[in-house]
């Protein structure tokens, strides 16, 4: 690994004066560090429009971005709360149990203990060509997409062009679902962006995976009190159990009358290049038997897919999944 | 000594046969060869059949030994910890990875990232500036007298510093840095220039005349070898009710040991001192002897018997641990080189790619008629050989009494070959037993009573040599009733558990020649002045307790209570002498029948010089009675007495202060060559397939082992239990894969290589069954290797039970088994 500067930030005010202070050298906020040092760094995963960080500041250390609250108007989660946290809060666990459950099935304890909900959602995606040092990729600048001709057996089925990453992030999805919003702050000031407008595909930037500009970092992550009565569905499909990214998600968050789909949302991961919202799916389901009509809207995912060489088995996968995950939450 | 090239010996037979006397006594000694013989025996039948008499110790063909008969065992048999297992639980067991030594530098290497390039410069300049850089050496500067050194067999050549290279990660320069970080920064600010040429990097391409030949050869494209067939009977004409046919594929399979591949190295003098992550140490010392030009005793090598395993690709060295040497020699420091994981997945070996074509053919009344067996492997870059290794349970395992057996060798720009806990015996058992299962469904008959009505329990049939107490057929009955097979079994796709969720159950037999004795068994055992014992062993432990086997074997040999006799964990090529490579799963039987020799030794003459120090004291009491050894026994206590006056008795202290020189008991032994010494073995599991996700739920499994004589059951357990966990990786998820347009590895990390986790591994149970071997240290035959063999097929027909589809690739990923499901609906 090259050598780097780490500054602990104790504000958010703080972080963002260094983000400022460092803007001409390549820097990077930082949270448990499994990903941007663990990964990146350690594997050297650079190119000309990725330049490996020379700057990391500790947000971890930042007490006001650290903790839960609930109340009558929703949750707040500071982004530096580690998964565990997340997972071992009681209120969490009866309130948004779609979103303890899919921080619960993030890689390891070990790594949930160190991990922030920040740095889940915002960690850099996993295809191997990207994360390979020698595969001069789009996403690192480059001029080529491996995956199109390659190994692409873990790629986008959905909205992939250009770049074929899918997003890596579970409590992306869960919280997606759960119609969550982003809070930013950064040297231009602070700004809150809903979940539906965080991600961006490669069509818009291929260099990045969400809006936060470099000199912005998360700080917190709220999200509304779901109406009572709510169902709530997680599935994560990997190919081993522990320490293992999401091959397919899903999260269901919905209403129901008298058996019947009222509203809610219907997210996917491991199937595109930003979390998915599956609203061929929900619009299908609209006012109808959910036990009846659960087999035939998960079919519809068949009609946004368009699947690469290798990996037209996870457009089965994301149907199966999608039908067992909302009949799961109906109970 | 000249270098011989082993591999080309069993592959090339002009070149063979132009070999001096000379040359078969340095290859008698080379670590290549030796690492053959012991966990490739089939490779190098042909050669020793032939040119025997010119290997030191092969032309032995004493009578089979009968198995001794022994007191009653104090120590073999219990459950013992392991020496290490303090350490090992707290890590302050002494691993190569945590040693430091003052003045240390680190080495970082600069790897090809071109499958096959030729080098045409390279500019150190820039890396050279980089503050905390010592030395870089490459193939422009490295001295002269190491030029032509060379690892392996032609051809390719593998020098220190190919200027042709034909692999991913082929070293082109290293740096000794002050830091690992100052390393990782200098080496990429070498620059350098290739010329790319072609390169071969799918296996079935590779063997096709129209691929460029990249080295001298008279077969197609890269083929490396085409092994002689073997033919019995007439295979050809026979004919049979059911012709069943099976093409069963393997990926490349790497190992993941838990502490990566490190050394450290220093120069006391002209005198290179390494400590090694190996599993022979005095292989590795033949090896940097050979490679730096210097004699043995002037290389010590240290084993610290705390090493995150082994698995066969630690044998010997590579050559990133002749680069250390030179650069600890060129700059007098101590040199620590650790791998990273991505060296250790790339440029070390692997078990390779498979593809065997099967066909056999079988009667209705359930007897086998024929087999036509084809095996190829890619063995990559370099010259090797793996696939007719594969042969060894088609040949052996039932009677088949016409038989073909044919295997190709293919040369690759891609992951080298090597042993993986063996290198070929377990594709052999995938193949034929997944072939044997889809033809016992073929005649509507029980996969078992199959298998069992075709058992070769003789020996083999084609060399006629004894199988020895052979327990294949307790083995099978034995996972039938652990599983309760008559209950559990049914018809294919018969039971569905859950909606979309089918039950199936499936089993598998596996025979291999791993677990043998083989030459040399050497040790000593010491009685000190207090009467405490030493052994003294050159067996290397790799983790898997074959030092806690040895100090076992020698205290039941000598009769002593363990709490009497030590061993050190680690081992010094300076004060052992060689027992092998812990490869081929023989330690049991080759550092042990060493233990064994110098344990009984040294008794004799504890008995000899007790009989000396009693009449000695007689004498001295004007007595008249006097004894010989004979009249002497020694006690499980360790005390010797007088057998018909019991009162009579001497502690070990008093014997050897008698004799006023240490007892030093040891072992010539020379293994007969009589015996087809085979394991054997038995799986059976019961799954659950999800037929919507294609994921396989192992929910039972079950391993019955043959192994002559369980010395330490705990052990067995322990090693069965593991082969399975790691078997069942490549059977369900583990490929090391490559980029097939630019033949870079997209997957040589833990994260994407995806071993199993703790929550998806199956804990198997284990049957012990105990046929005494009349080869065997007390009956045993070793165990390491032949776990690794029936998960695969016994997984594959259990999911074939389940689900009623054949998937015969490994791994068995849910893309493929969906796909199956899809075609057969």
């Amino acid at each position: 690994m090259r050598g780097f500067e780490l500054y602990d930030a104790t504000t958010v005010k703080e972080a963002v004066d260094l983000l400022g202070k460092y803007s001409g050298r390549t820097v990077k906020v930082v949270g448990g560090g499994s990903d941007i040092v663990g990964g990146v760094m350690k594997d050297w995963v650079q190119g000309k429009g990725m330049p490996l960080p020379e700057v990391l500041i500790d947000i971890t250390t930042i007490k006001d971005i650290v903790g839960i609250k609930t109340d009558g108007g929703g949750t707040t989660i500071g982004a530096a709360t580690t998964l565990s946290d997340i997972i071992d809060n009681k209120d969490l666990v009866s309130k948004l149990p779609v979103l303890t459950n899919a921080a619960l099935s993030v890689a390891s304890p070990l790594i949930r203990n160190f991990g922030t909900l920040g740095g889940n959602i915002n960690q850099r995606p996993r295809c191997w060509f990207f994360r390979g040092e020698d595969f001069n990729c789009y996403k690192k600048g480059g001029d080529f997409c491996y995956a199109v001709t390659g190994d692409n057996r873990y790629h986008a089925i959905i909205g992939g062009e250009l770049c074929y990453i899918v997003h890596p992030s579970d409590t992306s999805t869960a919280l997606l679902a759960l119609n969550a919003s982003a809070k930013i702050a950064g040297t231009g000031g602070e700004r809150t962006v809903a979940f539906d407008d965080y991600f961006t595909g490669p069509r818009v930037d291929v260099l990045r995976e969400n809006v936060l500009k470099p000199n912005e970092f998360m700080t917190h992550v709220t999200i509304p009190n779901p109406a009572s009565g709510t169902k709530f569905g997680w599935t994560k499909l990997k190919d081993r159990q522990v320490y293992d990214f999401a091959l397919i998600s899903v999260a269901a968050v919905f209403t129901v009358s008298g058996g019947n789909w009222q509203d809610g949302r219907i997210t996917v991961g491991g199937v595109s290049p930003v979390p998915y919202r599956a609203k061929v799916v929900e619009d299908f389901l609209k006012g109808k038997d959910i036990k009846a009509t659960a087999k035939q809207a998960a079919a519809q995912i068949r009609t946004v897919a368009r699947p690469m060489s290798l990996n037209s088995y996870k457009v089965d996968l994301a149907q199966g999944l999608i039908e067992r995950t909302i009949l799961d939450a109906l109970g | 000594m000249a270098q011989i090239e082993a591999v080309r010996v069993v592959q090339d037979a002009a070149y063979a046969a132009s070999l001096s006397d000379q040359d078969w006594y340095a290859l008698a000694q080379d670590p290549t060869w030796q690492e053959m013989v012991s966990e490739q025996s089939e490779m190098v039948a042909g050669v020793i059949a032939q040119y025997g008499n010119k290997l030191p110790g092969g032309g032995q063909n004493s009578a089979p030994a009968e198995l001794p008969v022994f007191r009653p065992f104090q120590v073999i048999g219990t459950d013992i910890a392991r020496i290490q297992g303090y350490g090992i639980v707290t890590n302050t067991g002494t691993y190569t990875e945590n040693l430091r030594m003052a003045g240390m530098l680190f080495m970082r290497t600069l790897r090809s990232r071109y499958p096959h390039a030729k080098i045409t410069s390279i500019d150190t300049s820039e890396a050279e500036k980089i503050p905390g850089v010592r030395k870089i050496l490459h193939r422009g500067n490295l001295p002269e007298e190491y030029k032509d050194v060379f690892l392996g067999s032609a051809l390719p050549t593998r020098f220190l510093f190919n200027e042709e290279v034909f692999e991913v990660g082929a070293p082109i320069a290293v740096i000794a840095a002050d830091s690992e970080h100052i390393g990782d920064v200098a080496i990429r600010a070498i620059k350098v220039q290739y010329e790319v040429l072609p390169a071969a990097l799918d296996m079935l391409e590779a063997m096709k005349s129209s691929t460029p030949k990249q080295f001298t050869s008279n077969l197609d494209g890269t083929t490396i070898a085409v092994t002689a067939p073997l033919v019995r009977g007439d295979p050809t004409s026979a004919k049979a009710d059911v012709v069943v046919d099976n093409v069963a594929r393997k990926s490349t399979e790497q190992h993941v040991a838990l502490e990566l591949t490190n050394s450290l190295s220093y120069w006391d003098g002209d005198k290179l001192n390494m400590t090694y992550t190996n599993q022979h140490g005095h292989g590795t010392r033949s090896g940097l002897s050979q490679a730096l030009k210097i004699p043995q005793n002037k290389v010590r090598v240290l084993q610290t018997g705390y090493l995150g395993s082994g698995y066969g690709y630690r044998s010997g060295i590579d050559l990133s641990e002749v680069h250390a040497a030179i650069l600890s020699k060129l700059t007098g420091r101590p040199i620590k080189n650790n791998y990273t994981r991505y060296e250790d997945f790339v440029t070390r070996t692997h078990r390779p790619e498979f593809r065997n074509e099967m066909k056999l053919g079988v009667n209705r009344d359930g007897t086998i008629s024929f087999g036509i067996f084809k095996v190829i492997a890619n063995v990559g870059a370099q010259r090797a050989g793996a696939a007719n290794g594969a042969w060894v349970n088609m040949q052996n395992l039932y009677k088949i009494p016409n038989l073909r057996l044919e295997a190709v060798d293919v040369m690759t720009n891609s992951y080298k070959s090597g042993p993986y806990r063996c290198v070929s015996h377990p594709n052999g058992t995938f193949a034929l037993e997944t072939t044997m299962d889809k033809a016992a469904y073929a005649i509507n008959m029980d996969p078992i009573e199959f298998r069992l009505k075709n058992l070769n329990e003789v020996g083999n049939p084609d060399t006629k040599r004894p199988f020895s107490n052979i327990g294949i057929r307790d083995c099978i009955t034995g996972v039938q009733t652990a599983i309760n097979w008559k209950n559990v079994w049914h018809a294919p796709k018969a039971k569905q558990v859950r909606p979309g969720v089918y039950h199936g159950v499936g089993m598998a037999a596996h025979l291999c020649s791993h677990g043998a004795g083989s030459n040399p068994s050497t040790g000593q055992v010491i009685i000190n002045s207090d009467g405490s014992v030493q052994a003294v062993s050159g067996t290397t432990d790799i983790g898997s307790g074959q030092r806690t086997n040895m100090l076992m074997i020698a205290a039941e040999a000598l009769g002593v209570p363990l709490s009497t006799i030590t061993i050190t964990p680690y081992i010094d090529t300076d004060n052992t002498t060689d027992t092998g490579g812990t490869n081929g799963s023989r330690m049991t039987n080759t550092g042990g029948r060493g233990m064994y020799e110098a344990g009984v030794d040294a008794r004799n003459q504890v008995l000899k010089y007790g009989a000396d120090k009693f009449n000695s004291d007689f004498a001295n009491a004007k007595a008249d009675t006097r004894v010989t050894a004979a009249d002497l026994d020694m006690g499980p206590d360790g005390i010797v007495f007088i057998k018909n006056d019991p009162k009579k008795t001497l502690n070990l202290a008093a014997i050897v202060q008698f004799k006023a020189t240490s007892i030093i008991g040891k072992s010539d032994y020379l293994w007969p060559t009589t015996w087809e010494q085979v394991a054997v073995a038995a799986h059976a599991a019961e799954v659950e397939v999800d037929t919507v996700t294609g994921t396989v739920k192992i929910t039972r499994y079950v391993a019955a082992h043959d192994v002559g004589k369980a010395m330490n059951p705990f052990s067995v357990r322990q090693q069965v239990e593991g082969g399975v966990v790691m078997a069942t990786g490549a059977v369900l998820t583990e490929e090391l894969l490559i980029d097939k347009a630019t033949g870079l590895p997209l997957n040589p990390n833990l994260l994407d290589y995806r071993p199993l986790s703790i929550k998806d591994a199956p804990l198997a149970e284990v049957v012990i069954v105990e046929k005494p071997k009349a080869y065997g240290t007390f009956g045993g035959h070793g165990l390491g290797e032949p776990p690794m063999g029936p998960p695969a097929p016994t997984i594959v027909n259990a999911v074939y039970n389940a689900v009623g589809v054949w998937v015969t690739e490994m791994p068995l990923t849910r893309d493929k088994l969906l796909a199956a499901l899809k075609a057969s609906n």
